[in-house]
């Protein structure tokens, strides 16, 4: 019967044809993000560490609900489980940009954070102001500086090792994240995956979240929280929370604006959160000496530096 | 939080309608502050926000808000637990205060304040108006019932000085004077109770209002709440309720706390018998206050859905309760309360304080239009499964036509200048009837009256079932 192809020959045709454009989709993106990447001189939003800092943080996520996820079933190889799907679910993770844009964040936060380091000598965990914080005389804020500490600390380790702990993401993305896991495992839940979310809800405590307490030290500060602003004394990760809360910003943004690339969106930023601009070019040198601070911030007021922030937000980040 | 030792300032929770089911005065201040009260909903945009989020979510949720109260700017640090109930939803959330900054709101530039000042006339007013440069009508545009005569009028005459419509109380200088004068200038207008403003926003560069202006009417309250005064007006004067409830209860709060003093002796030595009477005014007064929230509950009476609290009570407790309330009153006008007697009982089903508030109104009344030197009787009695209490005068007695009359509304059967406000029988009548029972009139002119109250009765548990 040479006229009619048979079933079995038609449905090859079909797998191969959806592999061709599969494979051509790939290759579509080849152009842009290498025309990308040679034209960026500057790689250190996209350097092979980052990427791979991205990677290794969202596949220790996959694997922390997967293993919640063999707990409850009683699955003996745990491990094995996790090791079993723990690609497959990460992967999935990667195709939300608000996880993504998070992970990113901590990657270019931390990697900041060694810099300084190794520049200034600013510890990573014990800066001079929350040194100063963990000794205030209202007990709430040195308490609160003390648990950031703490949280602080375990930042610098999991970041070492290339991890994120789930009970570190803000409310949001932990929400989000689930919600990609029941839609990873498809129609069909699992009483084991229904105790497992469940249990995972019930656990975690956004108020025990680095970010949160950076944020509630920084809070808890009040209009003192303009100390915060100086990077050499209260160290990256309150320096960026500050800058975020004072100046109506995201802390993925804040992060973002401290790139050299970024002079423009951190001396706003800035601007925005209360500095003056002497102040203002002071930090953008100290963070990048190299930089050309823009000049005329005086000329801005703190709202209307505030509504230009506002008016040209980051795309694709919330 | 397990890892921060934390000093909470204030504590609140919300059910799962998201309304604020109680609150510590840091947040039920903002609430109010924000246009809610605690059991409404949120009011607070950020924090309800939150809450609905940490719902949604069943997660714990820590972060900062921002609200503004308006004076201060409030930054707060909240942490927010969602509450499960038994069946596992989540059912309303607590939320717990961790720091609070207020800071004074810094002052609008003025630009700013013009525009949102405009903002609020478009979205208040109840009346907009195209005027041209010489501020002559356009067109009118309005949605409000009261202004619908106005908007007739002015339609009608398109082409003349919107003033020409609407009276501007002091104001008797030629019309239409220069815009700026009139922006912000209160009106009355034809047709409508309420008072109204005027703003005119003016249309056209370089020269502001070239291209004429946009009338704003804004009215000083909305139309609901005016019908009701509306309504009120014309049937009852001013309402007990809104009106005159808080100006009472000042007086008589102080007439109580003054009464107690001198009960008590704190002001120095006195005969026990003034120290009595004291007390007589204290419990007076402090039924007095009762019945003015019950007064100022007249709408909730008269509603279909007004219940009362039933529950076994004594009538011969209420009755002798009365009699001692009142019984100043009545040796003042030398009528002698005769109360039953020490050892009757007649147990009934009904709410003590209601029966308390007829009875009070009955012996009032009787001790209000009897003779001086004549008796009032209170008597309990029994008819098959209903309780009695009777209040039997000596005075003028009412007939036939009076005794239809006497229970309806404002009816004071031409008396006037005694303290009666044609209420009490109305409304002693409703409860009565809200219990189950009825409240009835047997009289003959110049015989007396005799009131009686029926409830359902009540048989003594002491005794052995019959």
């Amino acid at each position: 019967m040479p006229e009619t192809a048979s079933p079995k020959v038609v449905s090859d045709q079909d797998a191969l044809r959806e592999a061709l454009e599969a494979g051509n989709a790939a290759l579509v993106r080849i152009a842009p993000i290498l025309s990308h990447l040679l034209s960026t001189p500057d790689h250190s939003l996209f350097s092979d560490e980052i990427v791979a800092r991205i990677r290794g943080m969202c596949q220790h996520l996959a694997w922390q609900v997967l293993r919640a996820q063999a707990e409850a079933a009683g699955q003996a190889g745990r491990e094995a489980f996790a090791e079993r799907h723990g690609a497959a679910l990460a992967e999935h993770f990667f195709g939300s940009p608000a996880l993504l844009a998070h992970c990113h964040a901590l990657a270019i936060e931390w990697q900041l954070t060694e810099k300084l380091e190794v520049r200034y000598g600013i510890d990573p965990v014990l800066s001079p102001l929350v040194q100063e914080l963990l000794a205030d005389q209202d007990s709430s804020l040195a308490s609160a500086a003390m648990a950031s500490l703490t949280a602080q600390a375990r930042f610098a380790q999991s970041q070492r090792r290339m991890e994120l702990p789930l009970s570190e993401l803000p409310g949001d993305l932990f929400h989000d994240l689930l919600m990609g896991w029941r839609a990873y495992a498809g129609q069909v839940r699992s009483d084991a995956m229904i105790r497992a979310e469940a249990k995972l809800r019930e656990a975690f405590d956004e108020g025990a979240t680095r970010i949160s307490l950076m944020a509630r030290v920084v809070t808890a500060m009040g209009s003192d929280g303009l100390r915060a602003l100086d990077i050499d004394r209260a160290g990256t990760a309150l320096f960026v929370s500050a800058l975020a809360i004072r100046s109506g910003q995201s802390r993925v943004d804040a992060i973002l604006s401290t790139n050299h690339r970024q002079t423009a969106r951190l001396s706003l930023g800035l601007r925005a959160a209360g500095l003056d601009s002497t102040d203002i070019e002071r930090q953008v040198l100290r963070l990048d000496p190299q930089a050309n601070p823009p000049r005329g911030m005086a000329g801005f007021t703190v709202e209307e530096a505030r509504r230009l922030l506002t008016e040209t937000p980051i795309s694709g980040t919330e | 939080m397990a890892t921060v030792g934390t000093r909470y300032l204030a504590h609140a929770r919300t059910d799962g309608e998201g309304r604020l089911t109680e609150a510590d005065e840091l947040l039920a201040q903002l609430q109010v502050a924000c246009g809610g009260a605690v059991g409404t909903r949120v009011a607070i945009p950020e924090l309800l926000a939150l809450v609905e989020k940490a719902q949604r979510y069943g997660l714990r949720l820590a972060r900062q808000f921002e609200a503004v109260d308006g004076e201060h700017r409030i930054t707060a640090w909240v942490e927010i637990a969602p509450l499960t109930d038994e069946a596992g939803e989540v059912d309303g959330c607590t939320i717990d205060v961790v720091s609070w900054q207020s800071e004074d709101l810094p002052p609008e530039n003025d630009i700013a304040a013009a525009r949102r000042r405009i903002e609020i006339n478009r979205h208040l007013a109840d009346c907009t108006a195209r005027l041209d440069s010489n501020q002559r009508l356009l067109s009118v545009e309005t949605e409000a019932p009261d202004l619908a005569d106005f908007a007739e009028k002015a339609l009608a005459n398109v082409g003349k000085p919107w003033t020409d419509f609407v009276d501007l109380p002091g104001n008797a200088h030629q019309q239409p004077l220069h815009w700026r004068l009139l922006d912000g200038a209160r009106c009355e207008i034809d047709g409508s109770q309420r008072g109204w403003t005027a703003h005119l926003e003016p249309l056209g560069q370089p020269q502001p209002g070239s291209a004429g202006f946009v009338l704003y009417l804004s009215a000083d309250r909305p139309l609901a709440i005016a019908d009701e005064g509306a309504a009120a007006d014309t049937s009852e004067g001013p309402s007990f309720g809104r009106d005159l409830t808080p100006v009472l209860r000042q007086p008589i709060n102080r007439i109580i706390a003054n009464a107690e003093t001198i009960r008590t002796k704190l002001a120095g030595p006195l005969a026990d018998e003034y120290s009595s009477y004291a007390a007589d005014i204290a419990t007076a007064a402090q039924h007095l206050l009762a019945l003015i929230d019950d007064l100022s509950d007249l709408e909730v009476v008269e509603s279909e859905d007004f219940t009362t609290a039933p529950d076994r009570i004594e009538l011969a407790d209420v009755a002798r309760r009365a009699c001692g309330i009142l019984g100043v009153r009545a040796r003042e006008k030398g009528i002698t309360l005769v109360a039953p007697p020490e050892g009757e009982s007649q147990l009934a089903i009904a709410e003590f304080r209601r029966v308390l508030q007829i009875l009070l109104n009955l012996v009032a009344n009787a001790i209000r239009y009897s003779p001086e030197e004549s008796q009032v009787w209170i008597r309990l009695d029994r008819i098959g499964s209903r309780a009695l209490i009777t209040v039997a005068d000596q005075g003028h007695g009412l007939d036939e036509q009076q005794q239809e009359r006497v229970f309806e509304k404002f009816e004071r059967l031409g008396r006037s200048g005694d303290g009666g406000s044609g209420l009490g029988l109305y409304i002693s009548r409703r409860i009565a009837r809200a219990m189950d029972g009825d409240l009835t009139v047997e009289s003959a002119p110049g015989q007396g009256a005799r009131f009686t109250l029926s409830v359902p009765a009540a048989d003594d548990l002491r005794q052995k079932p019959r």
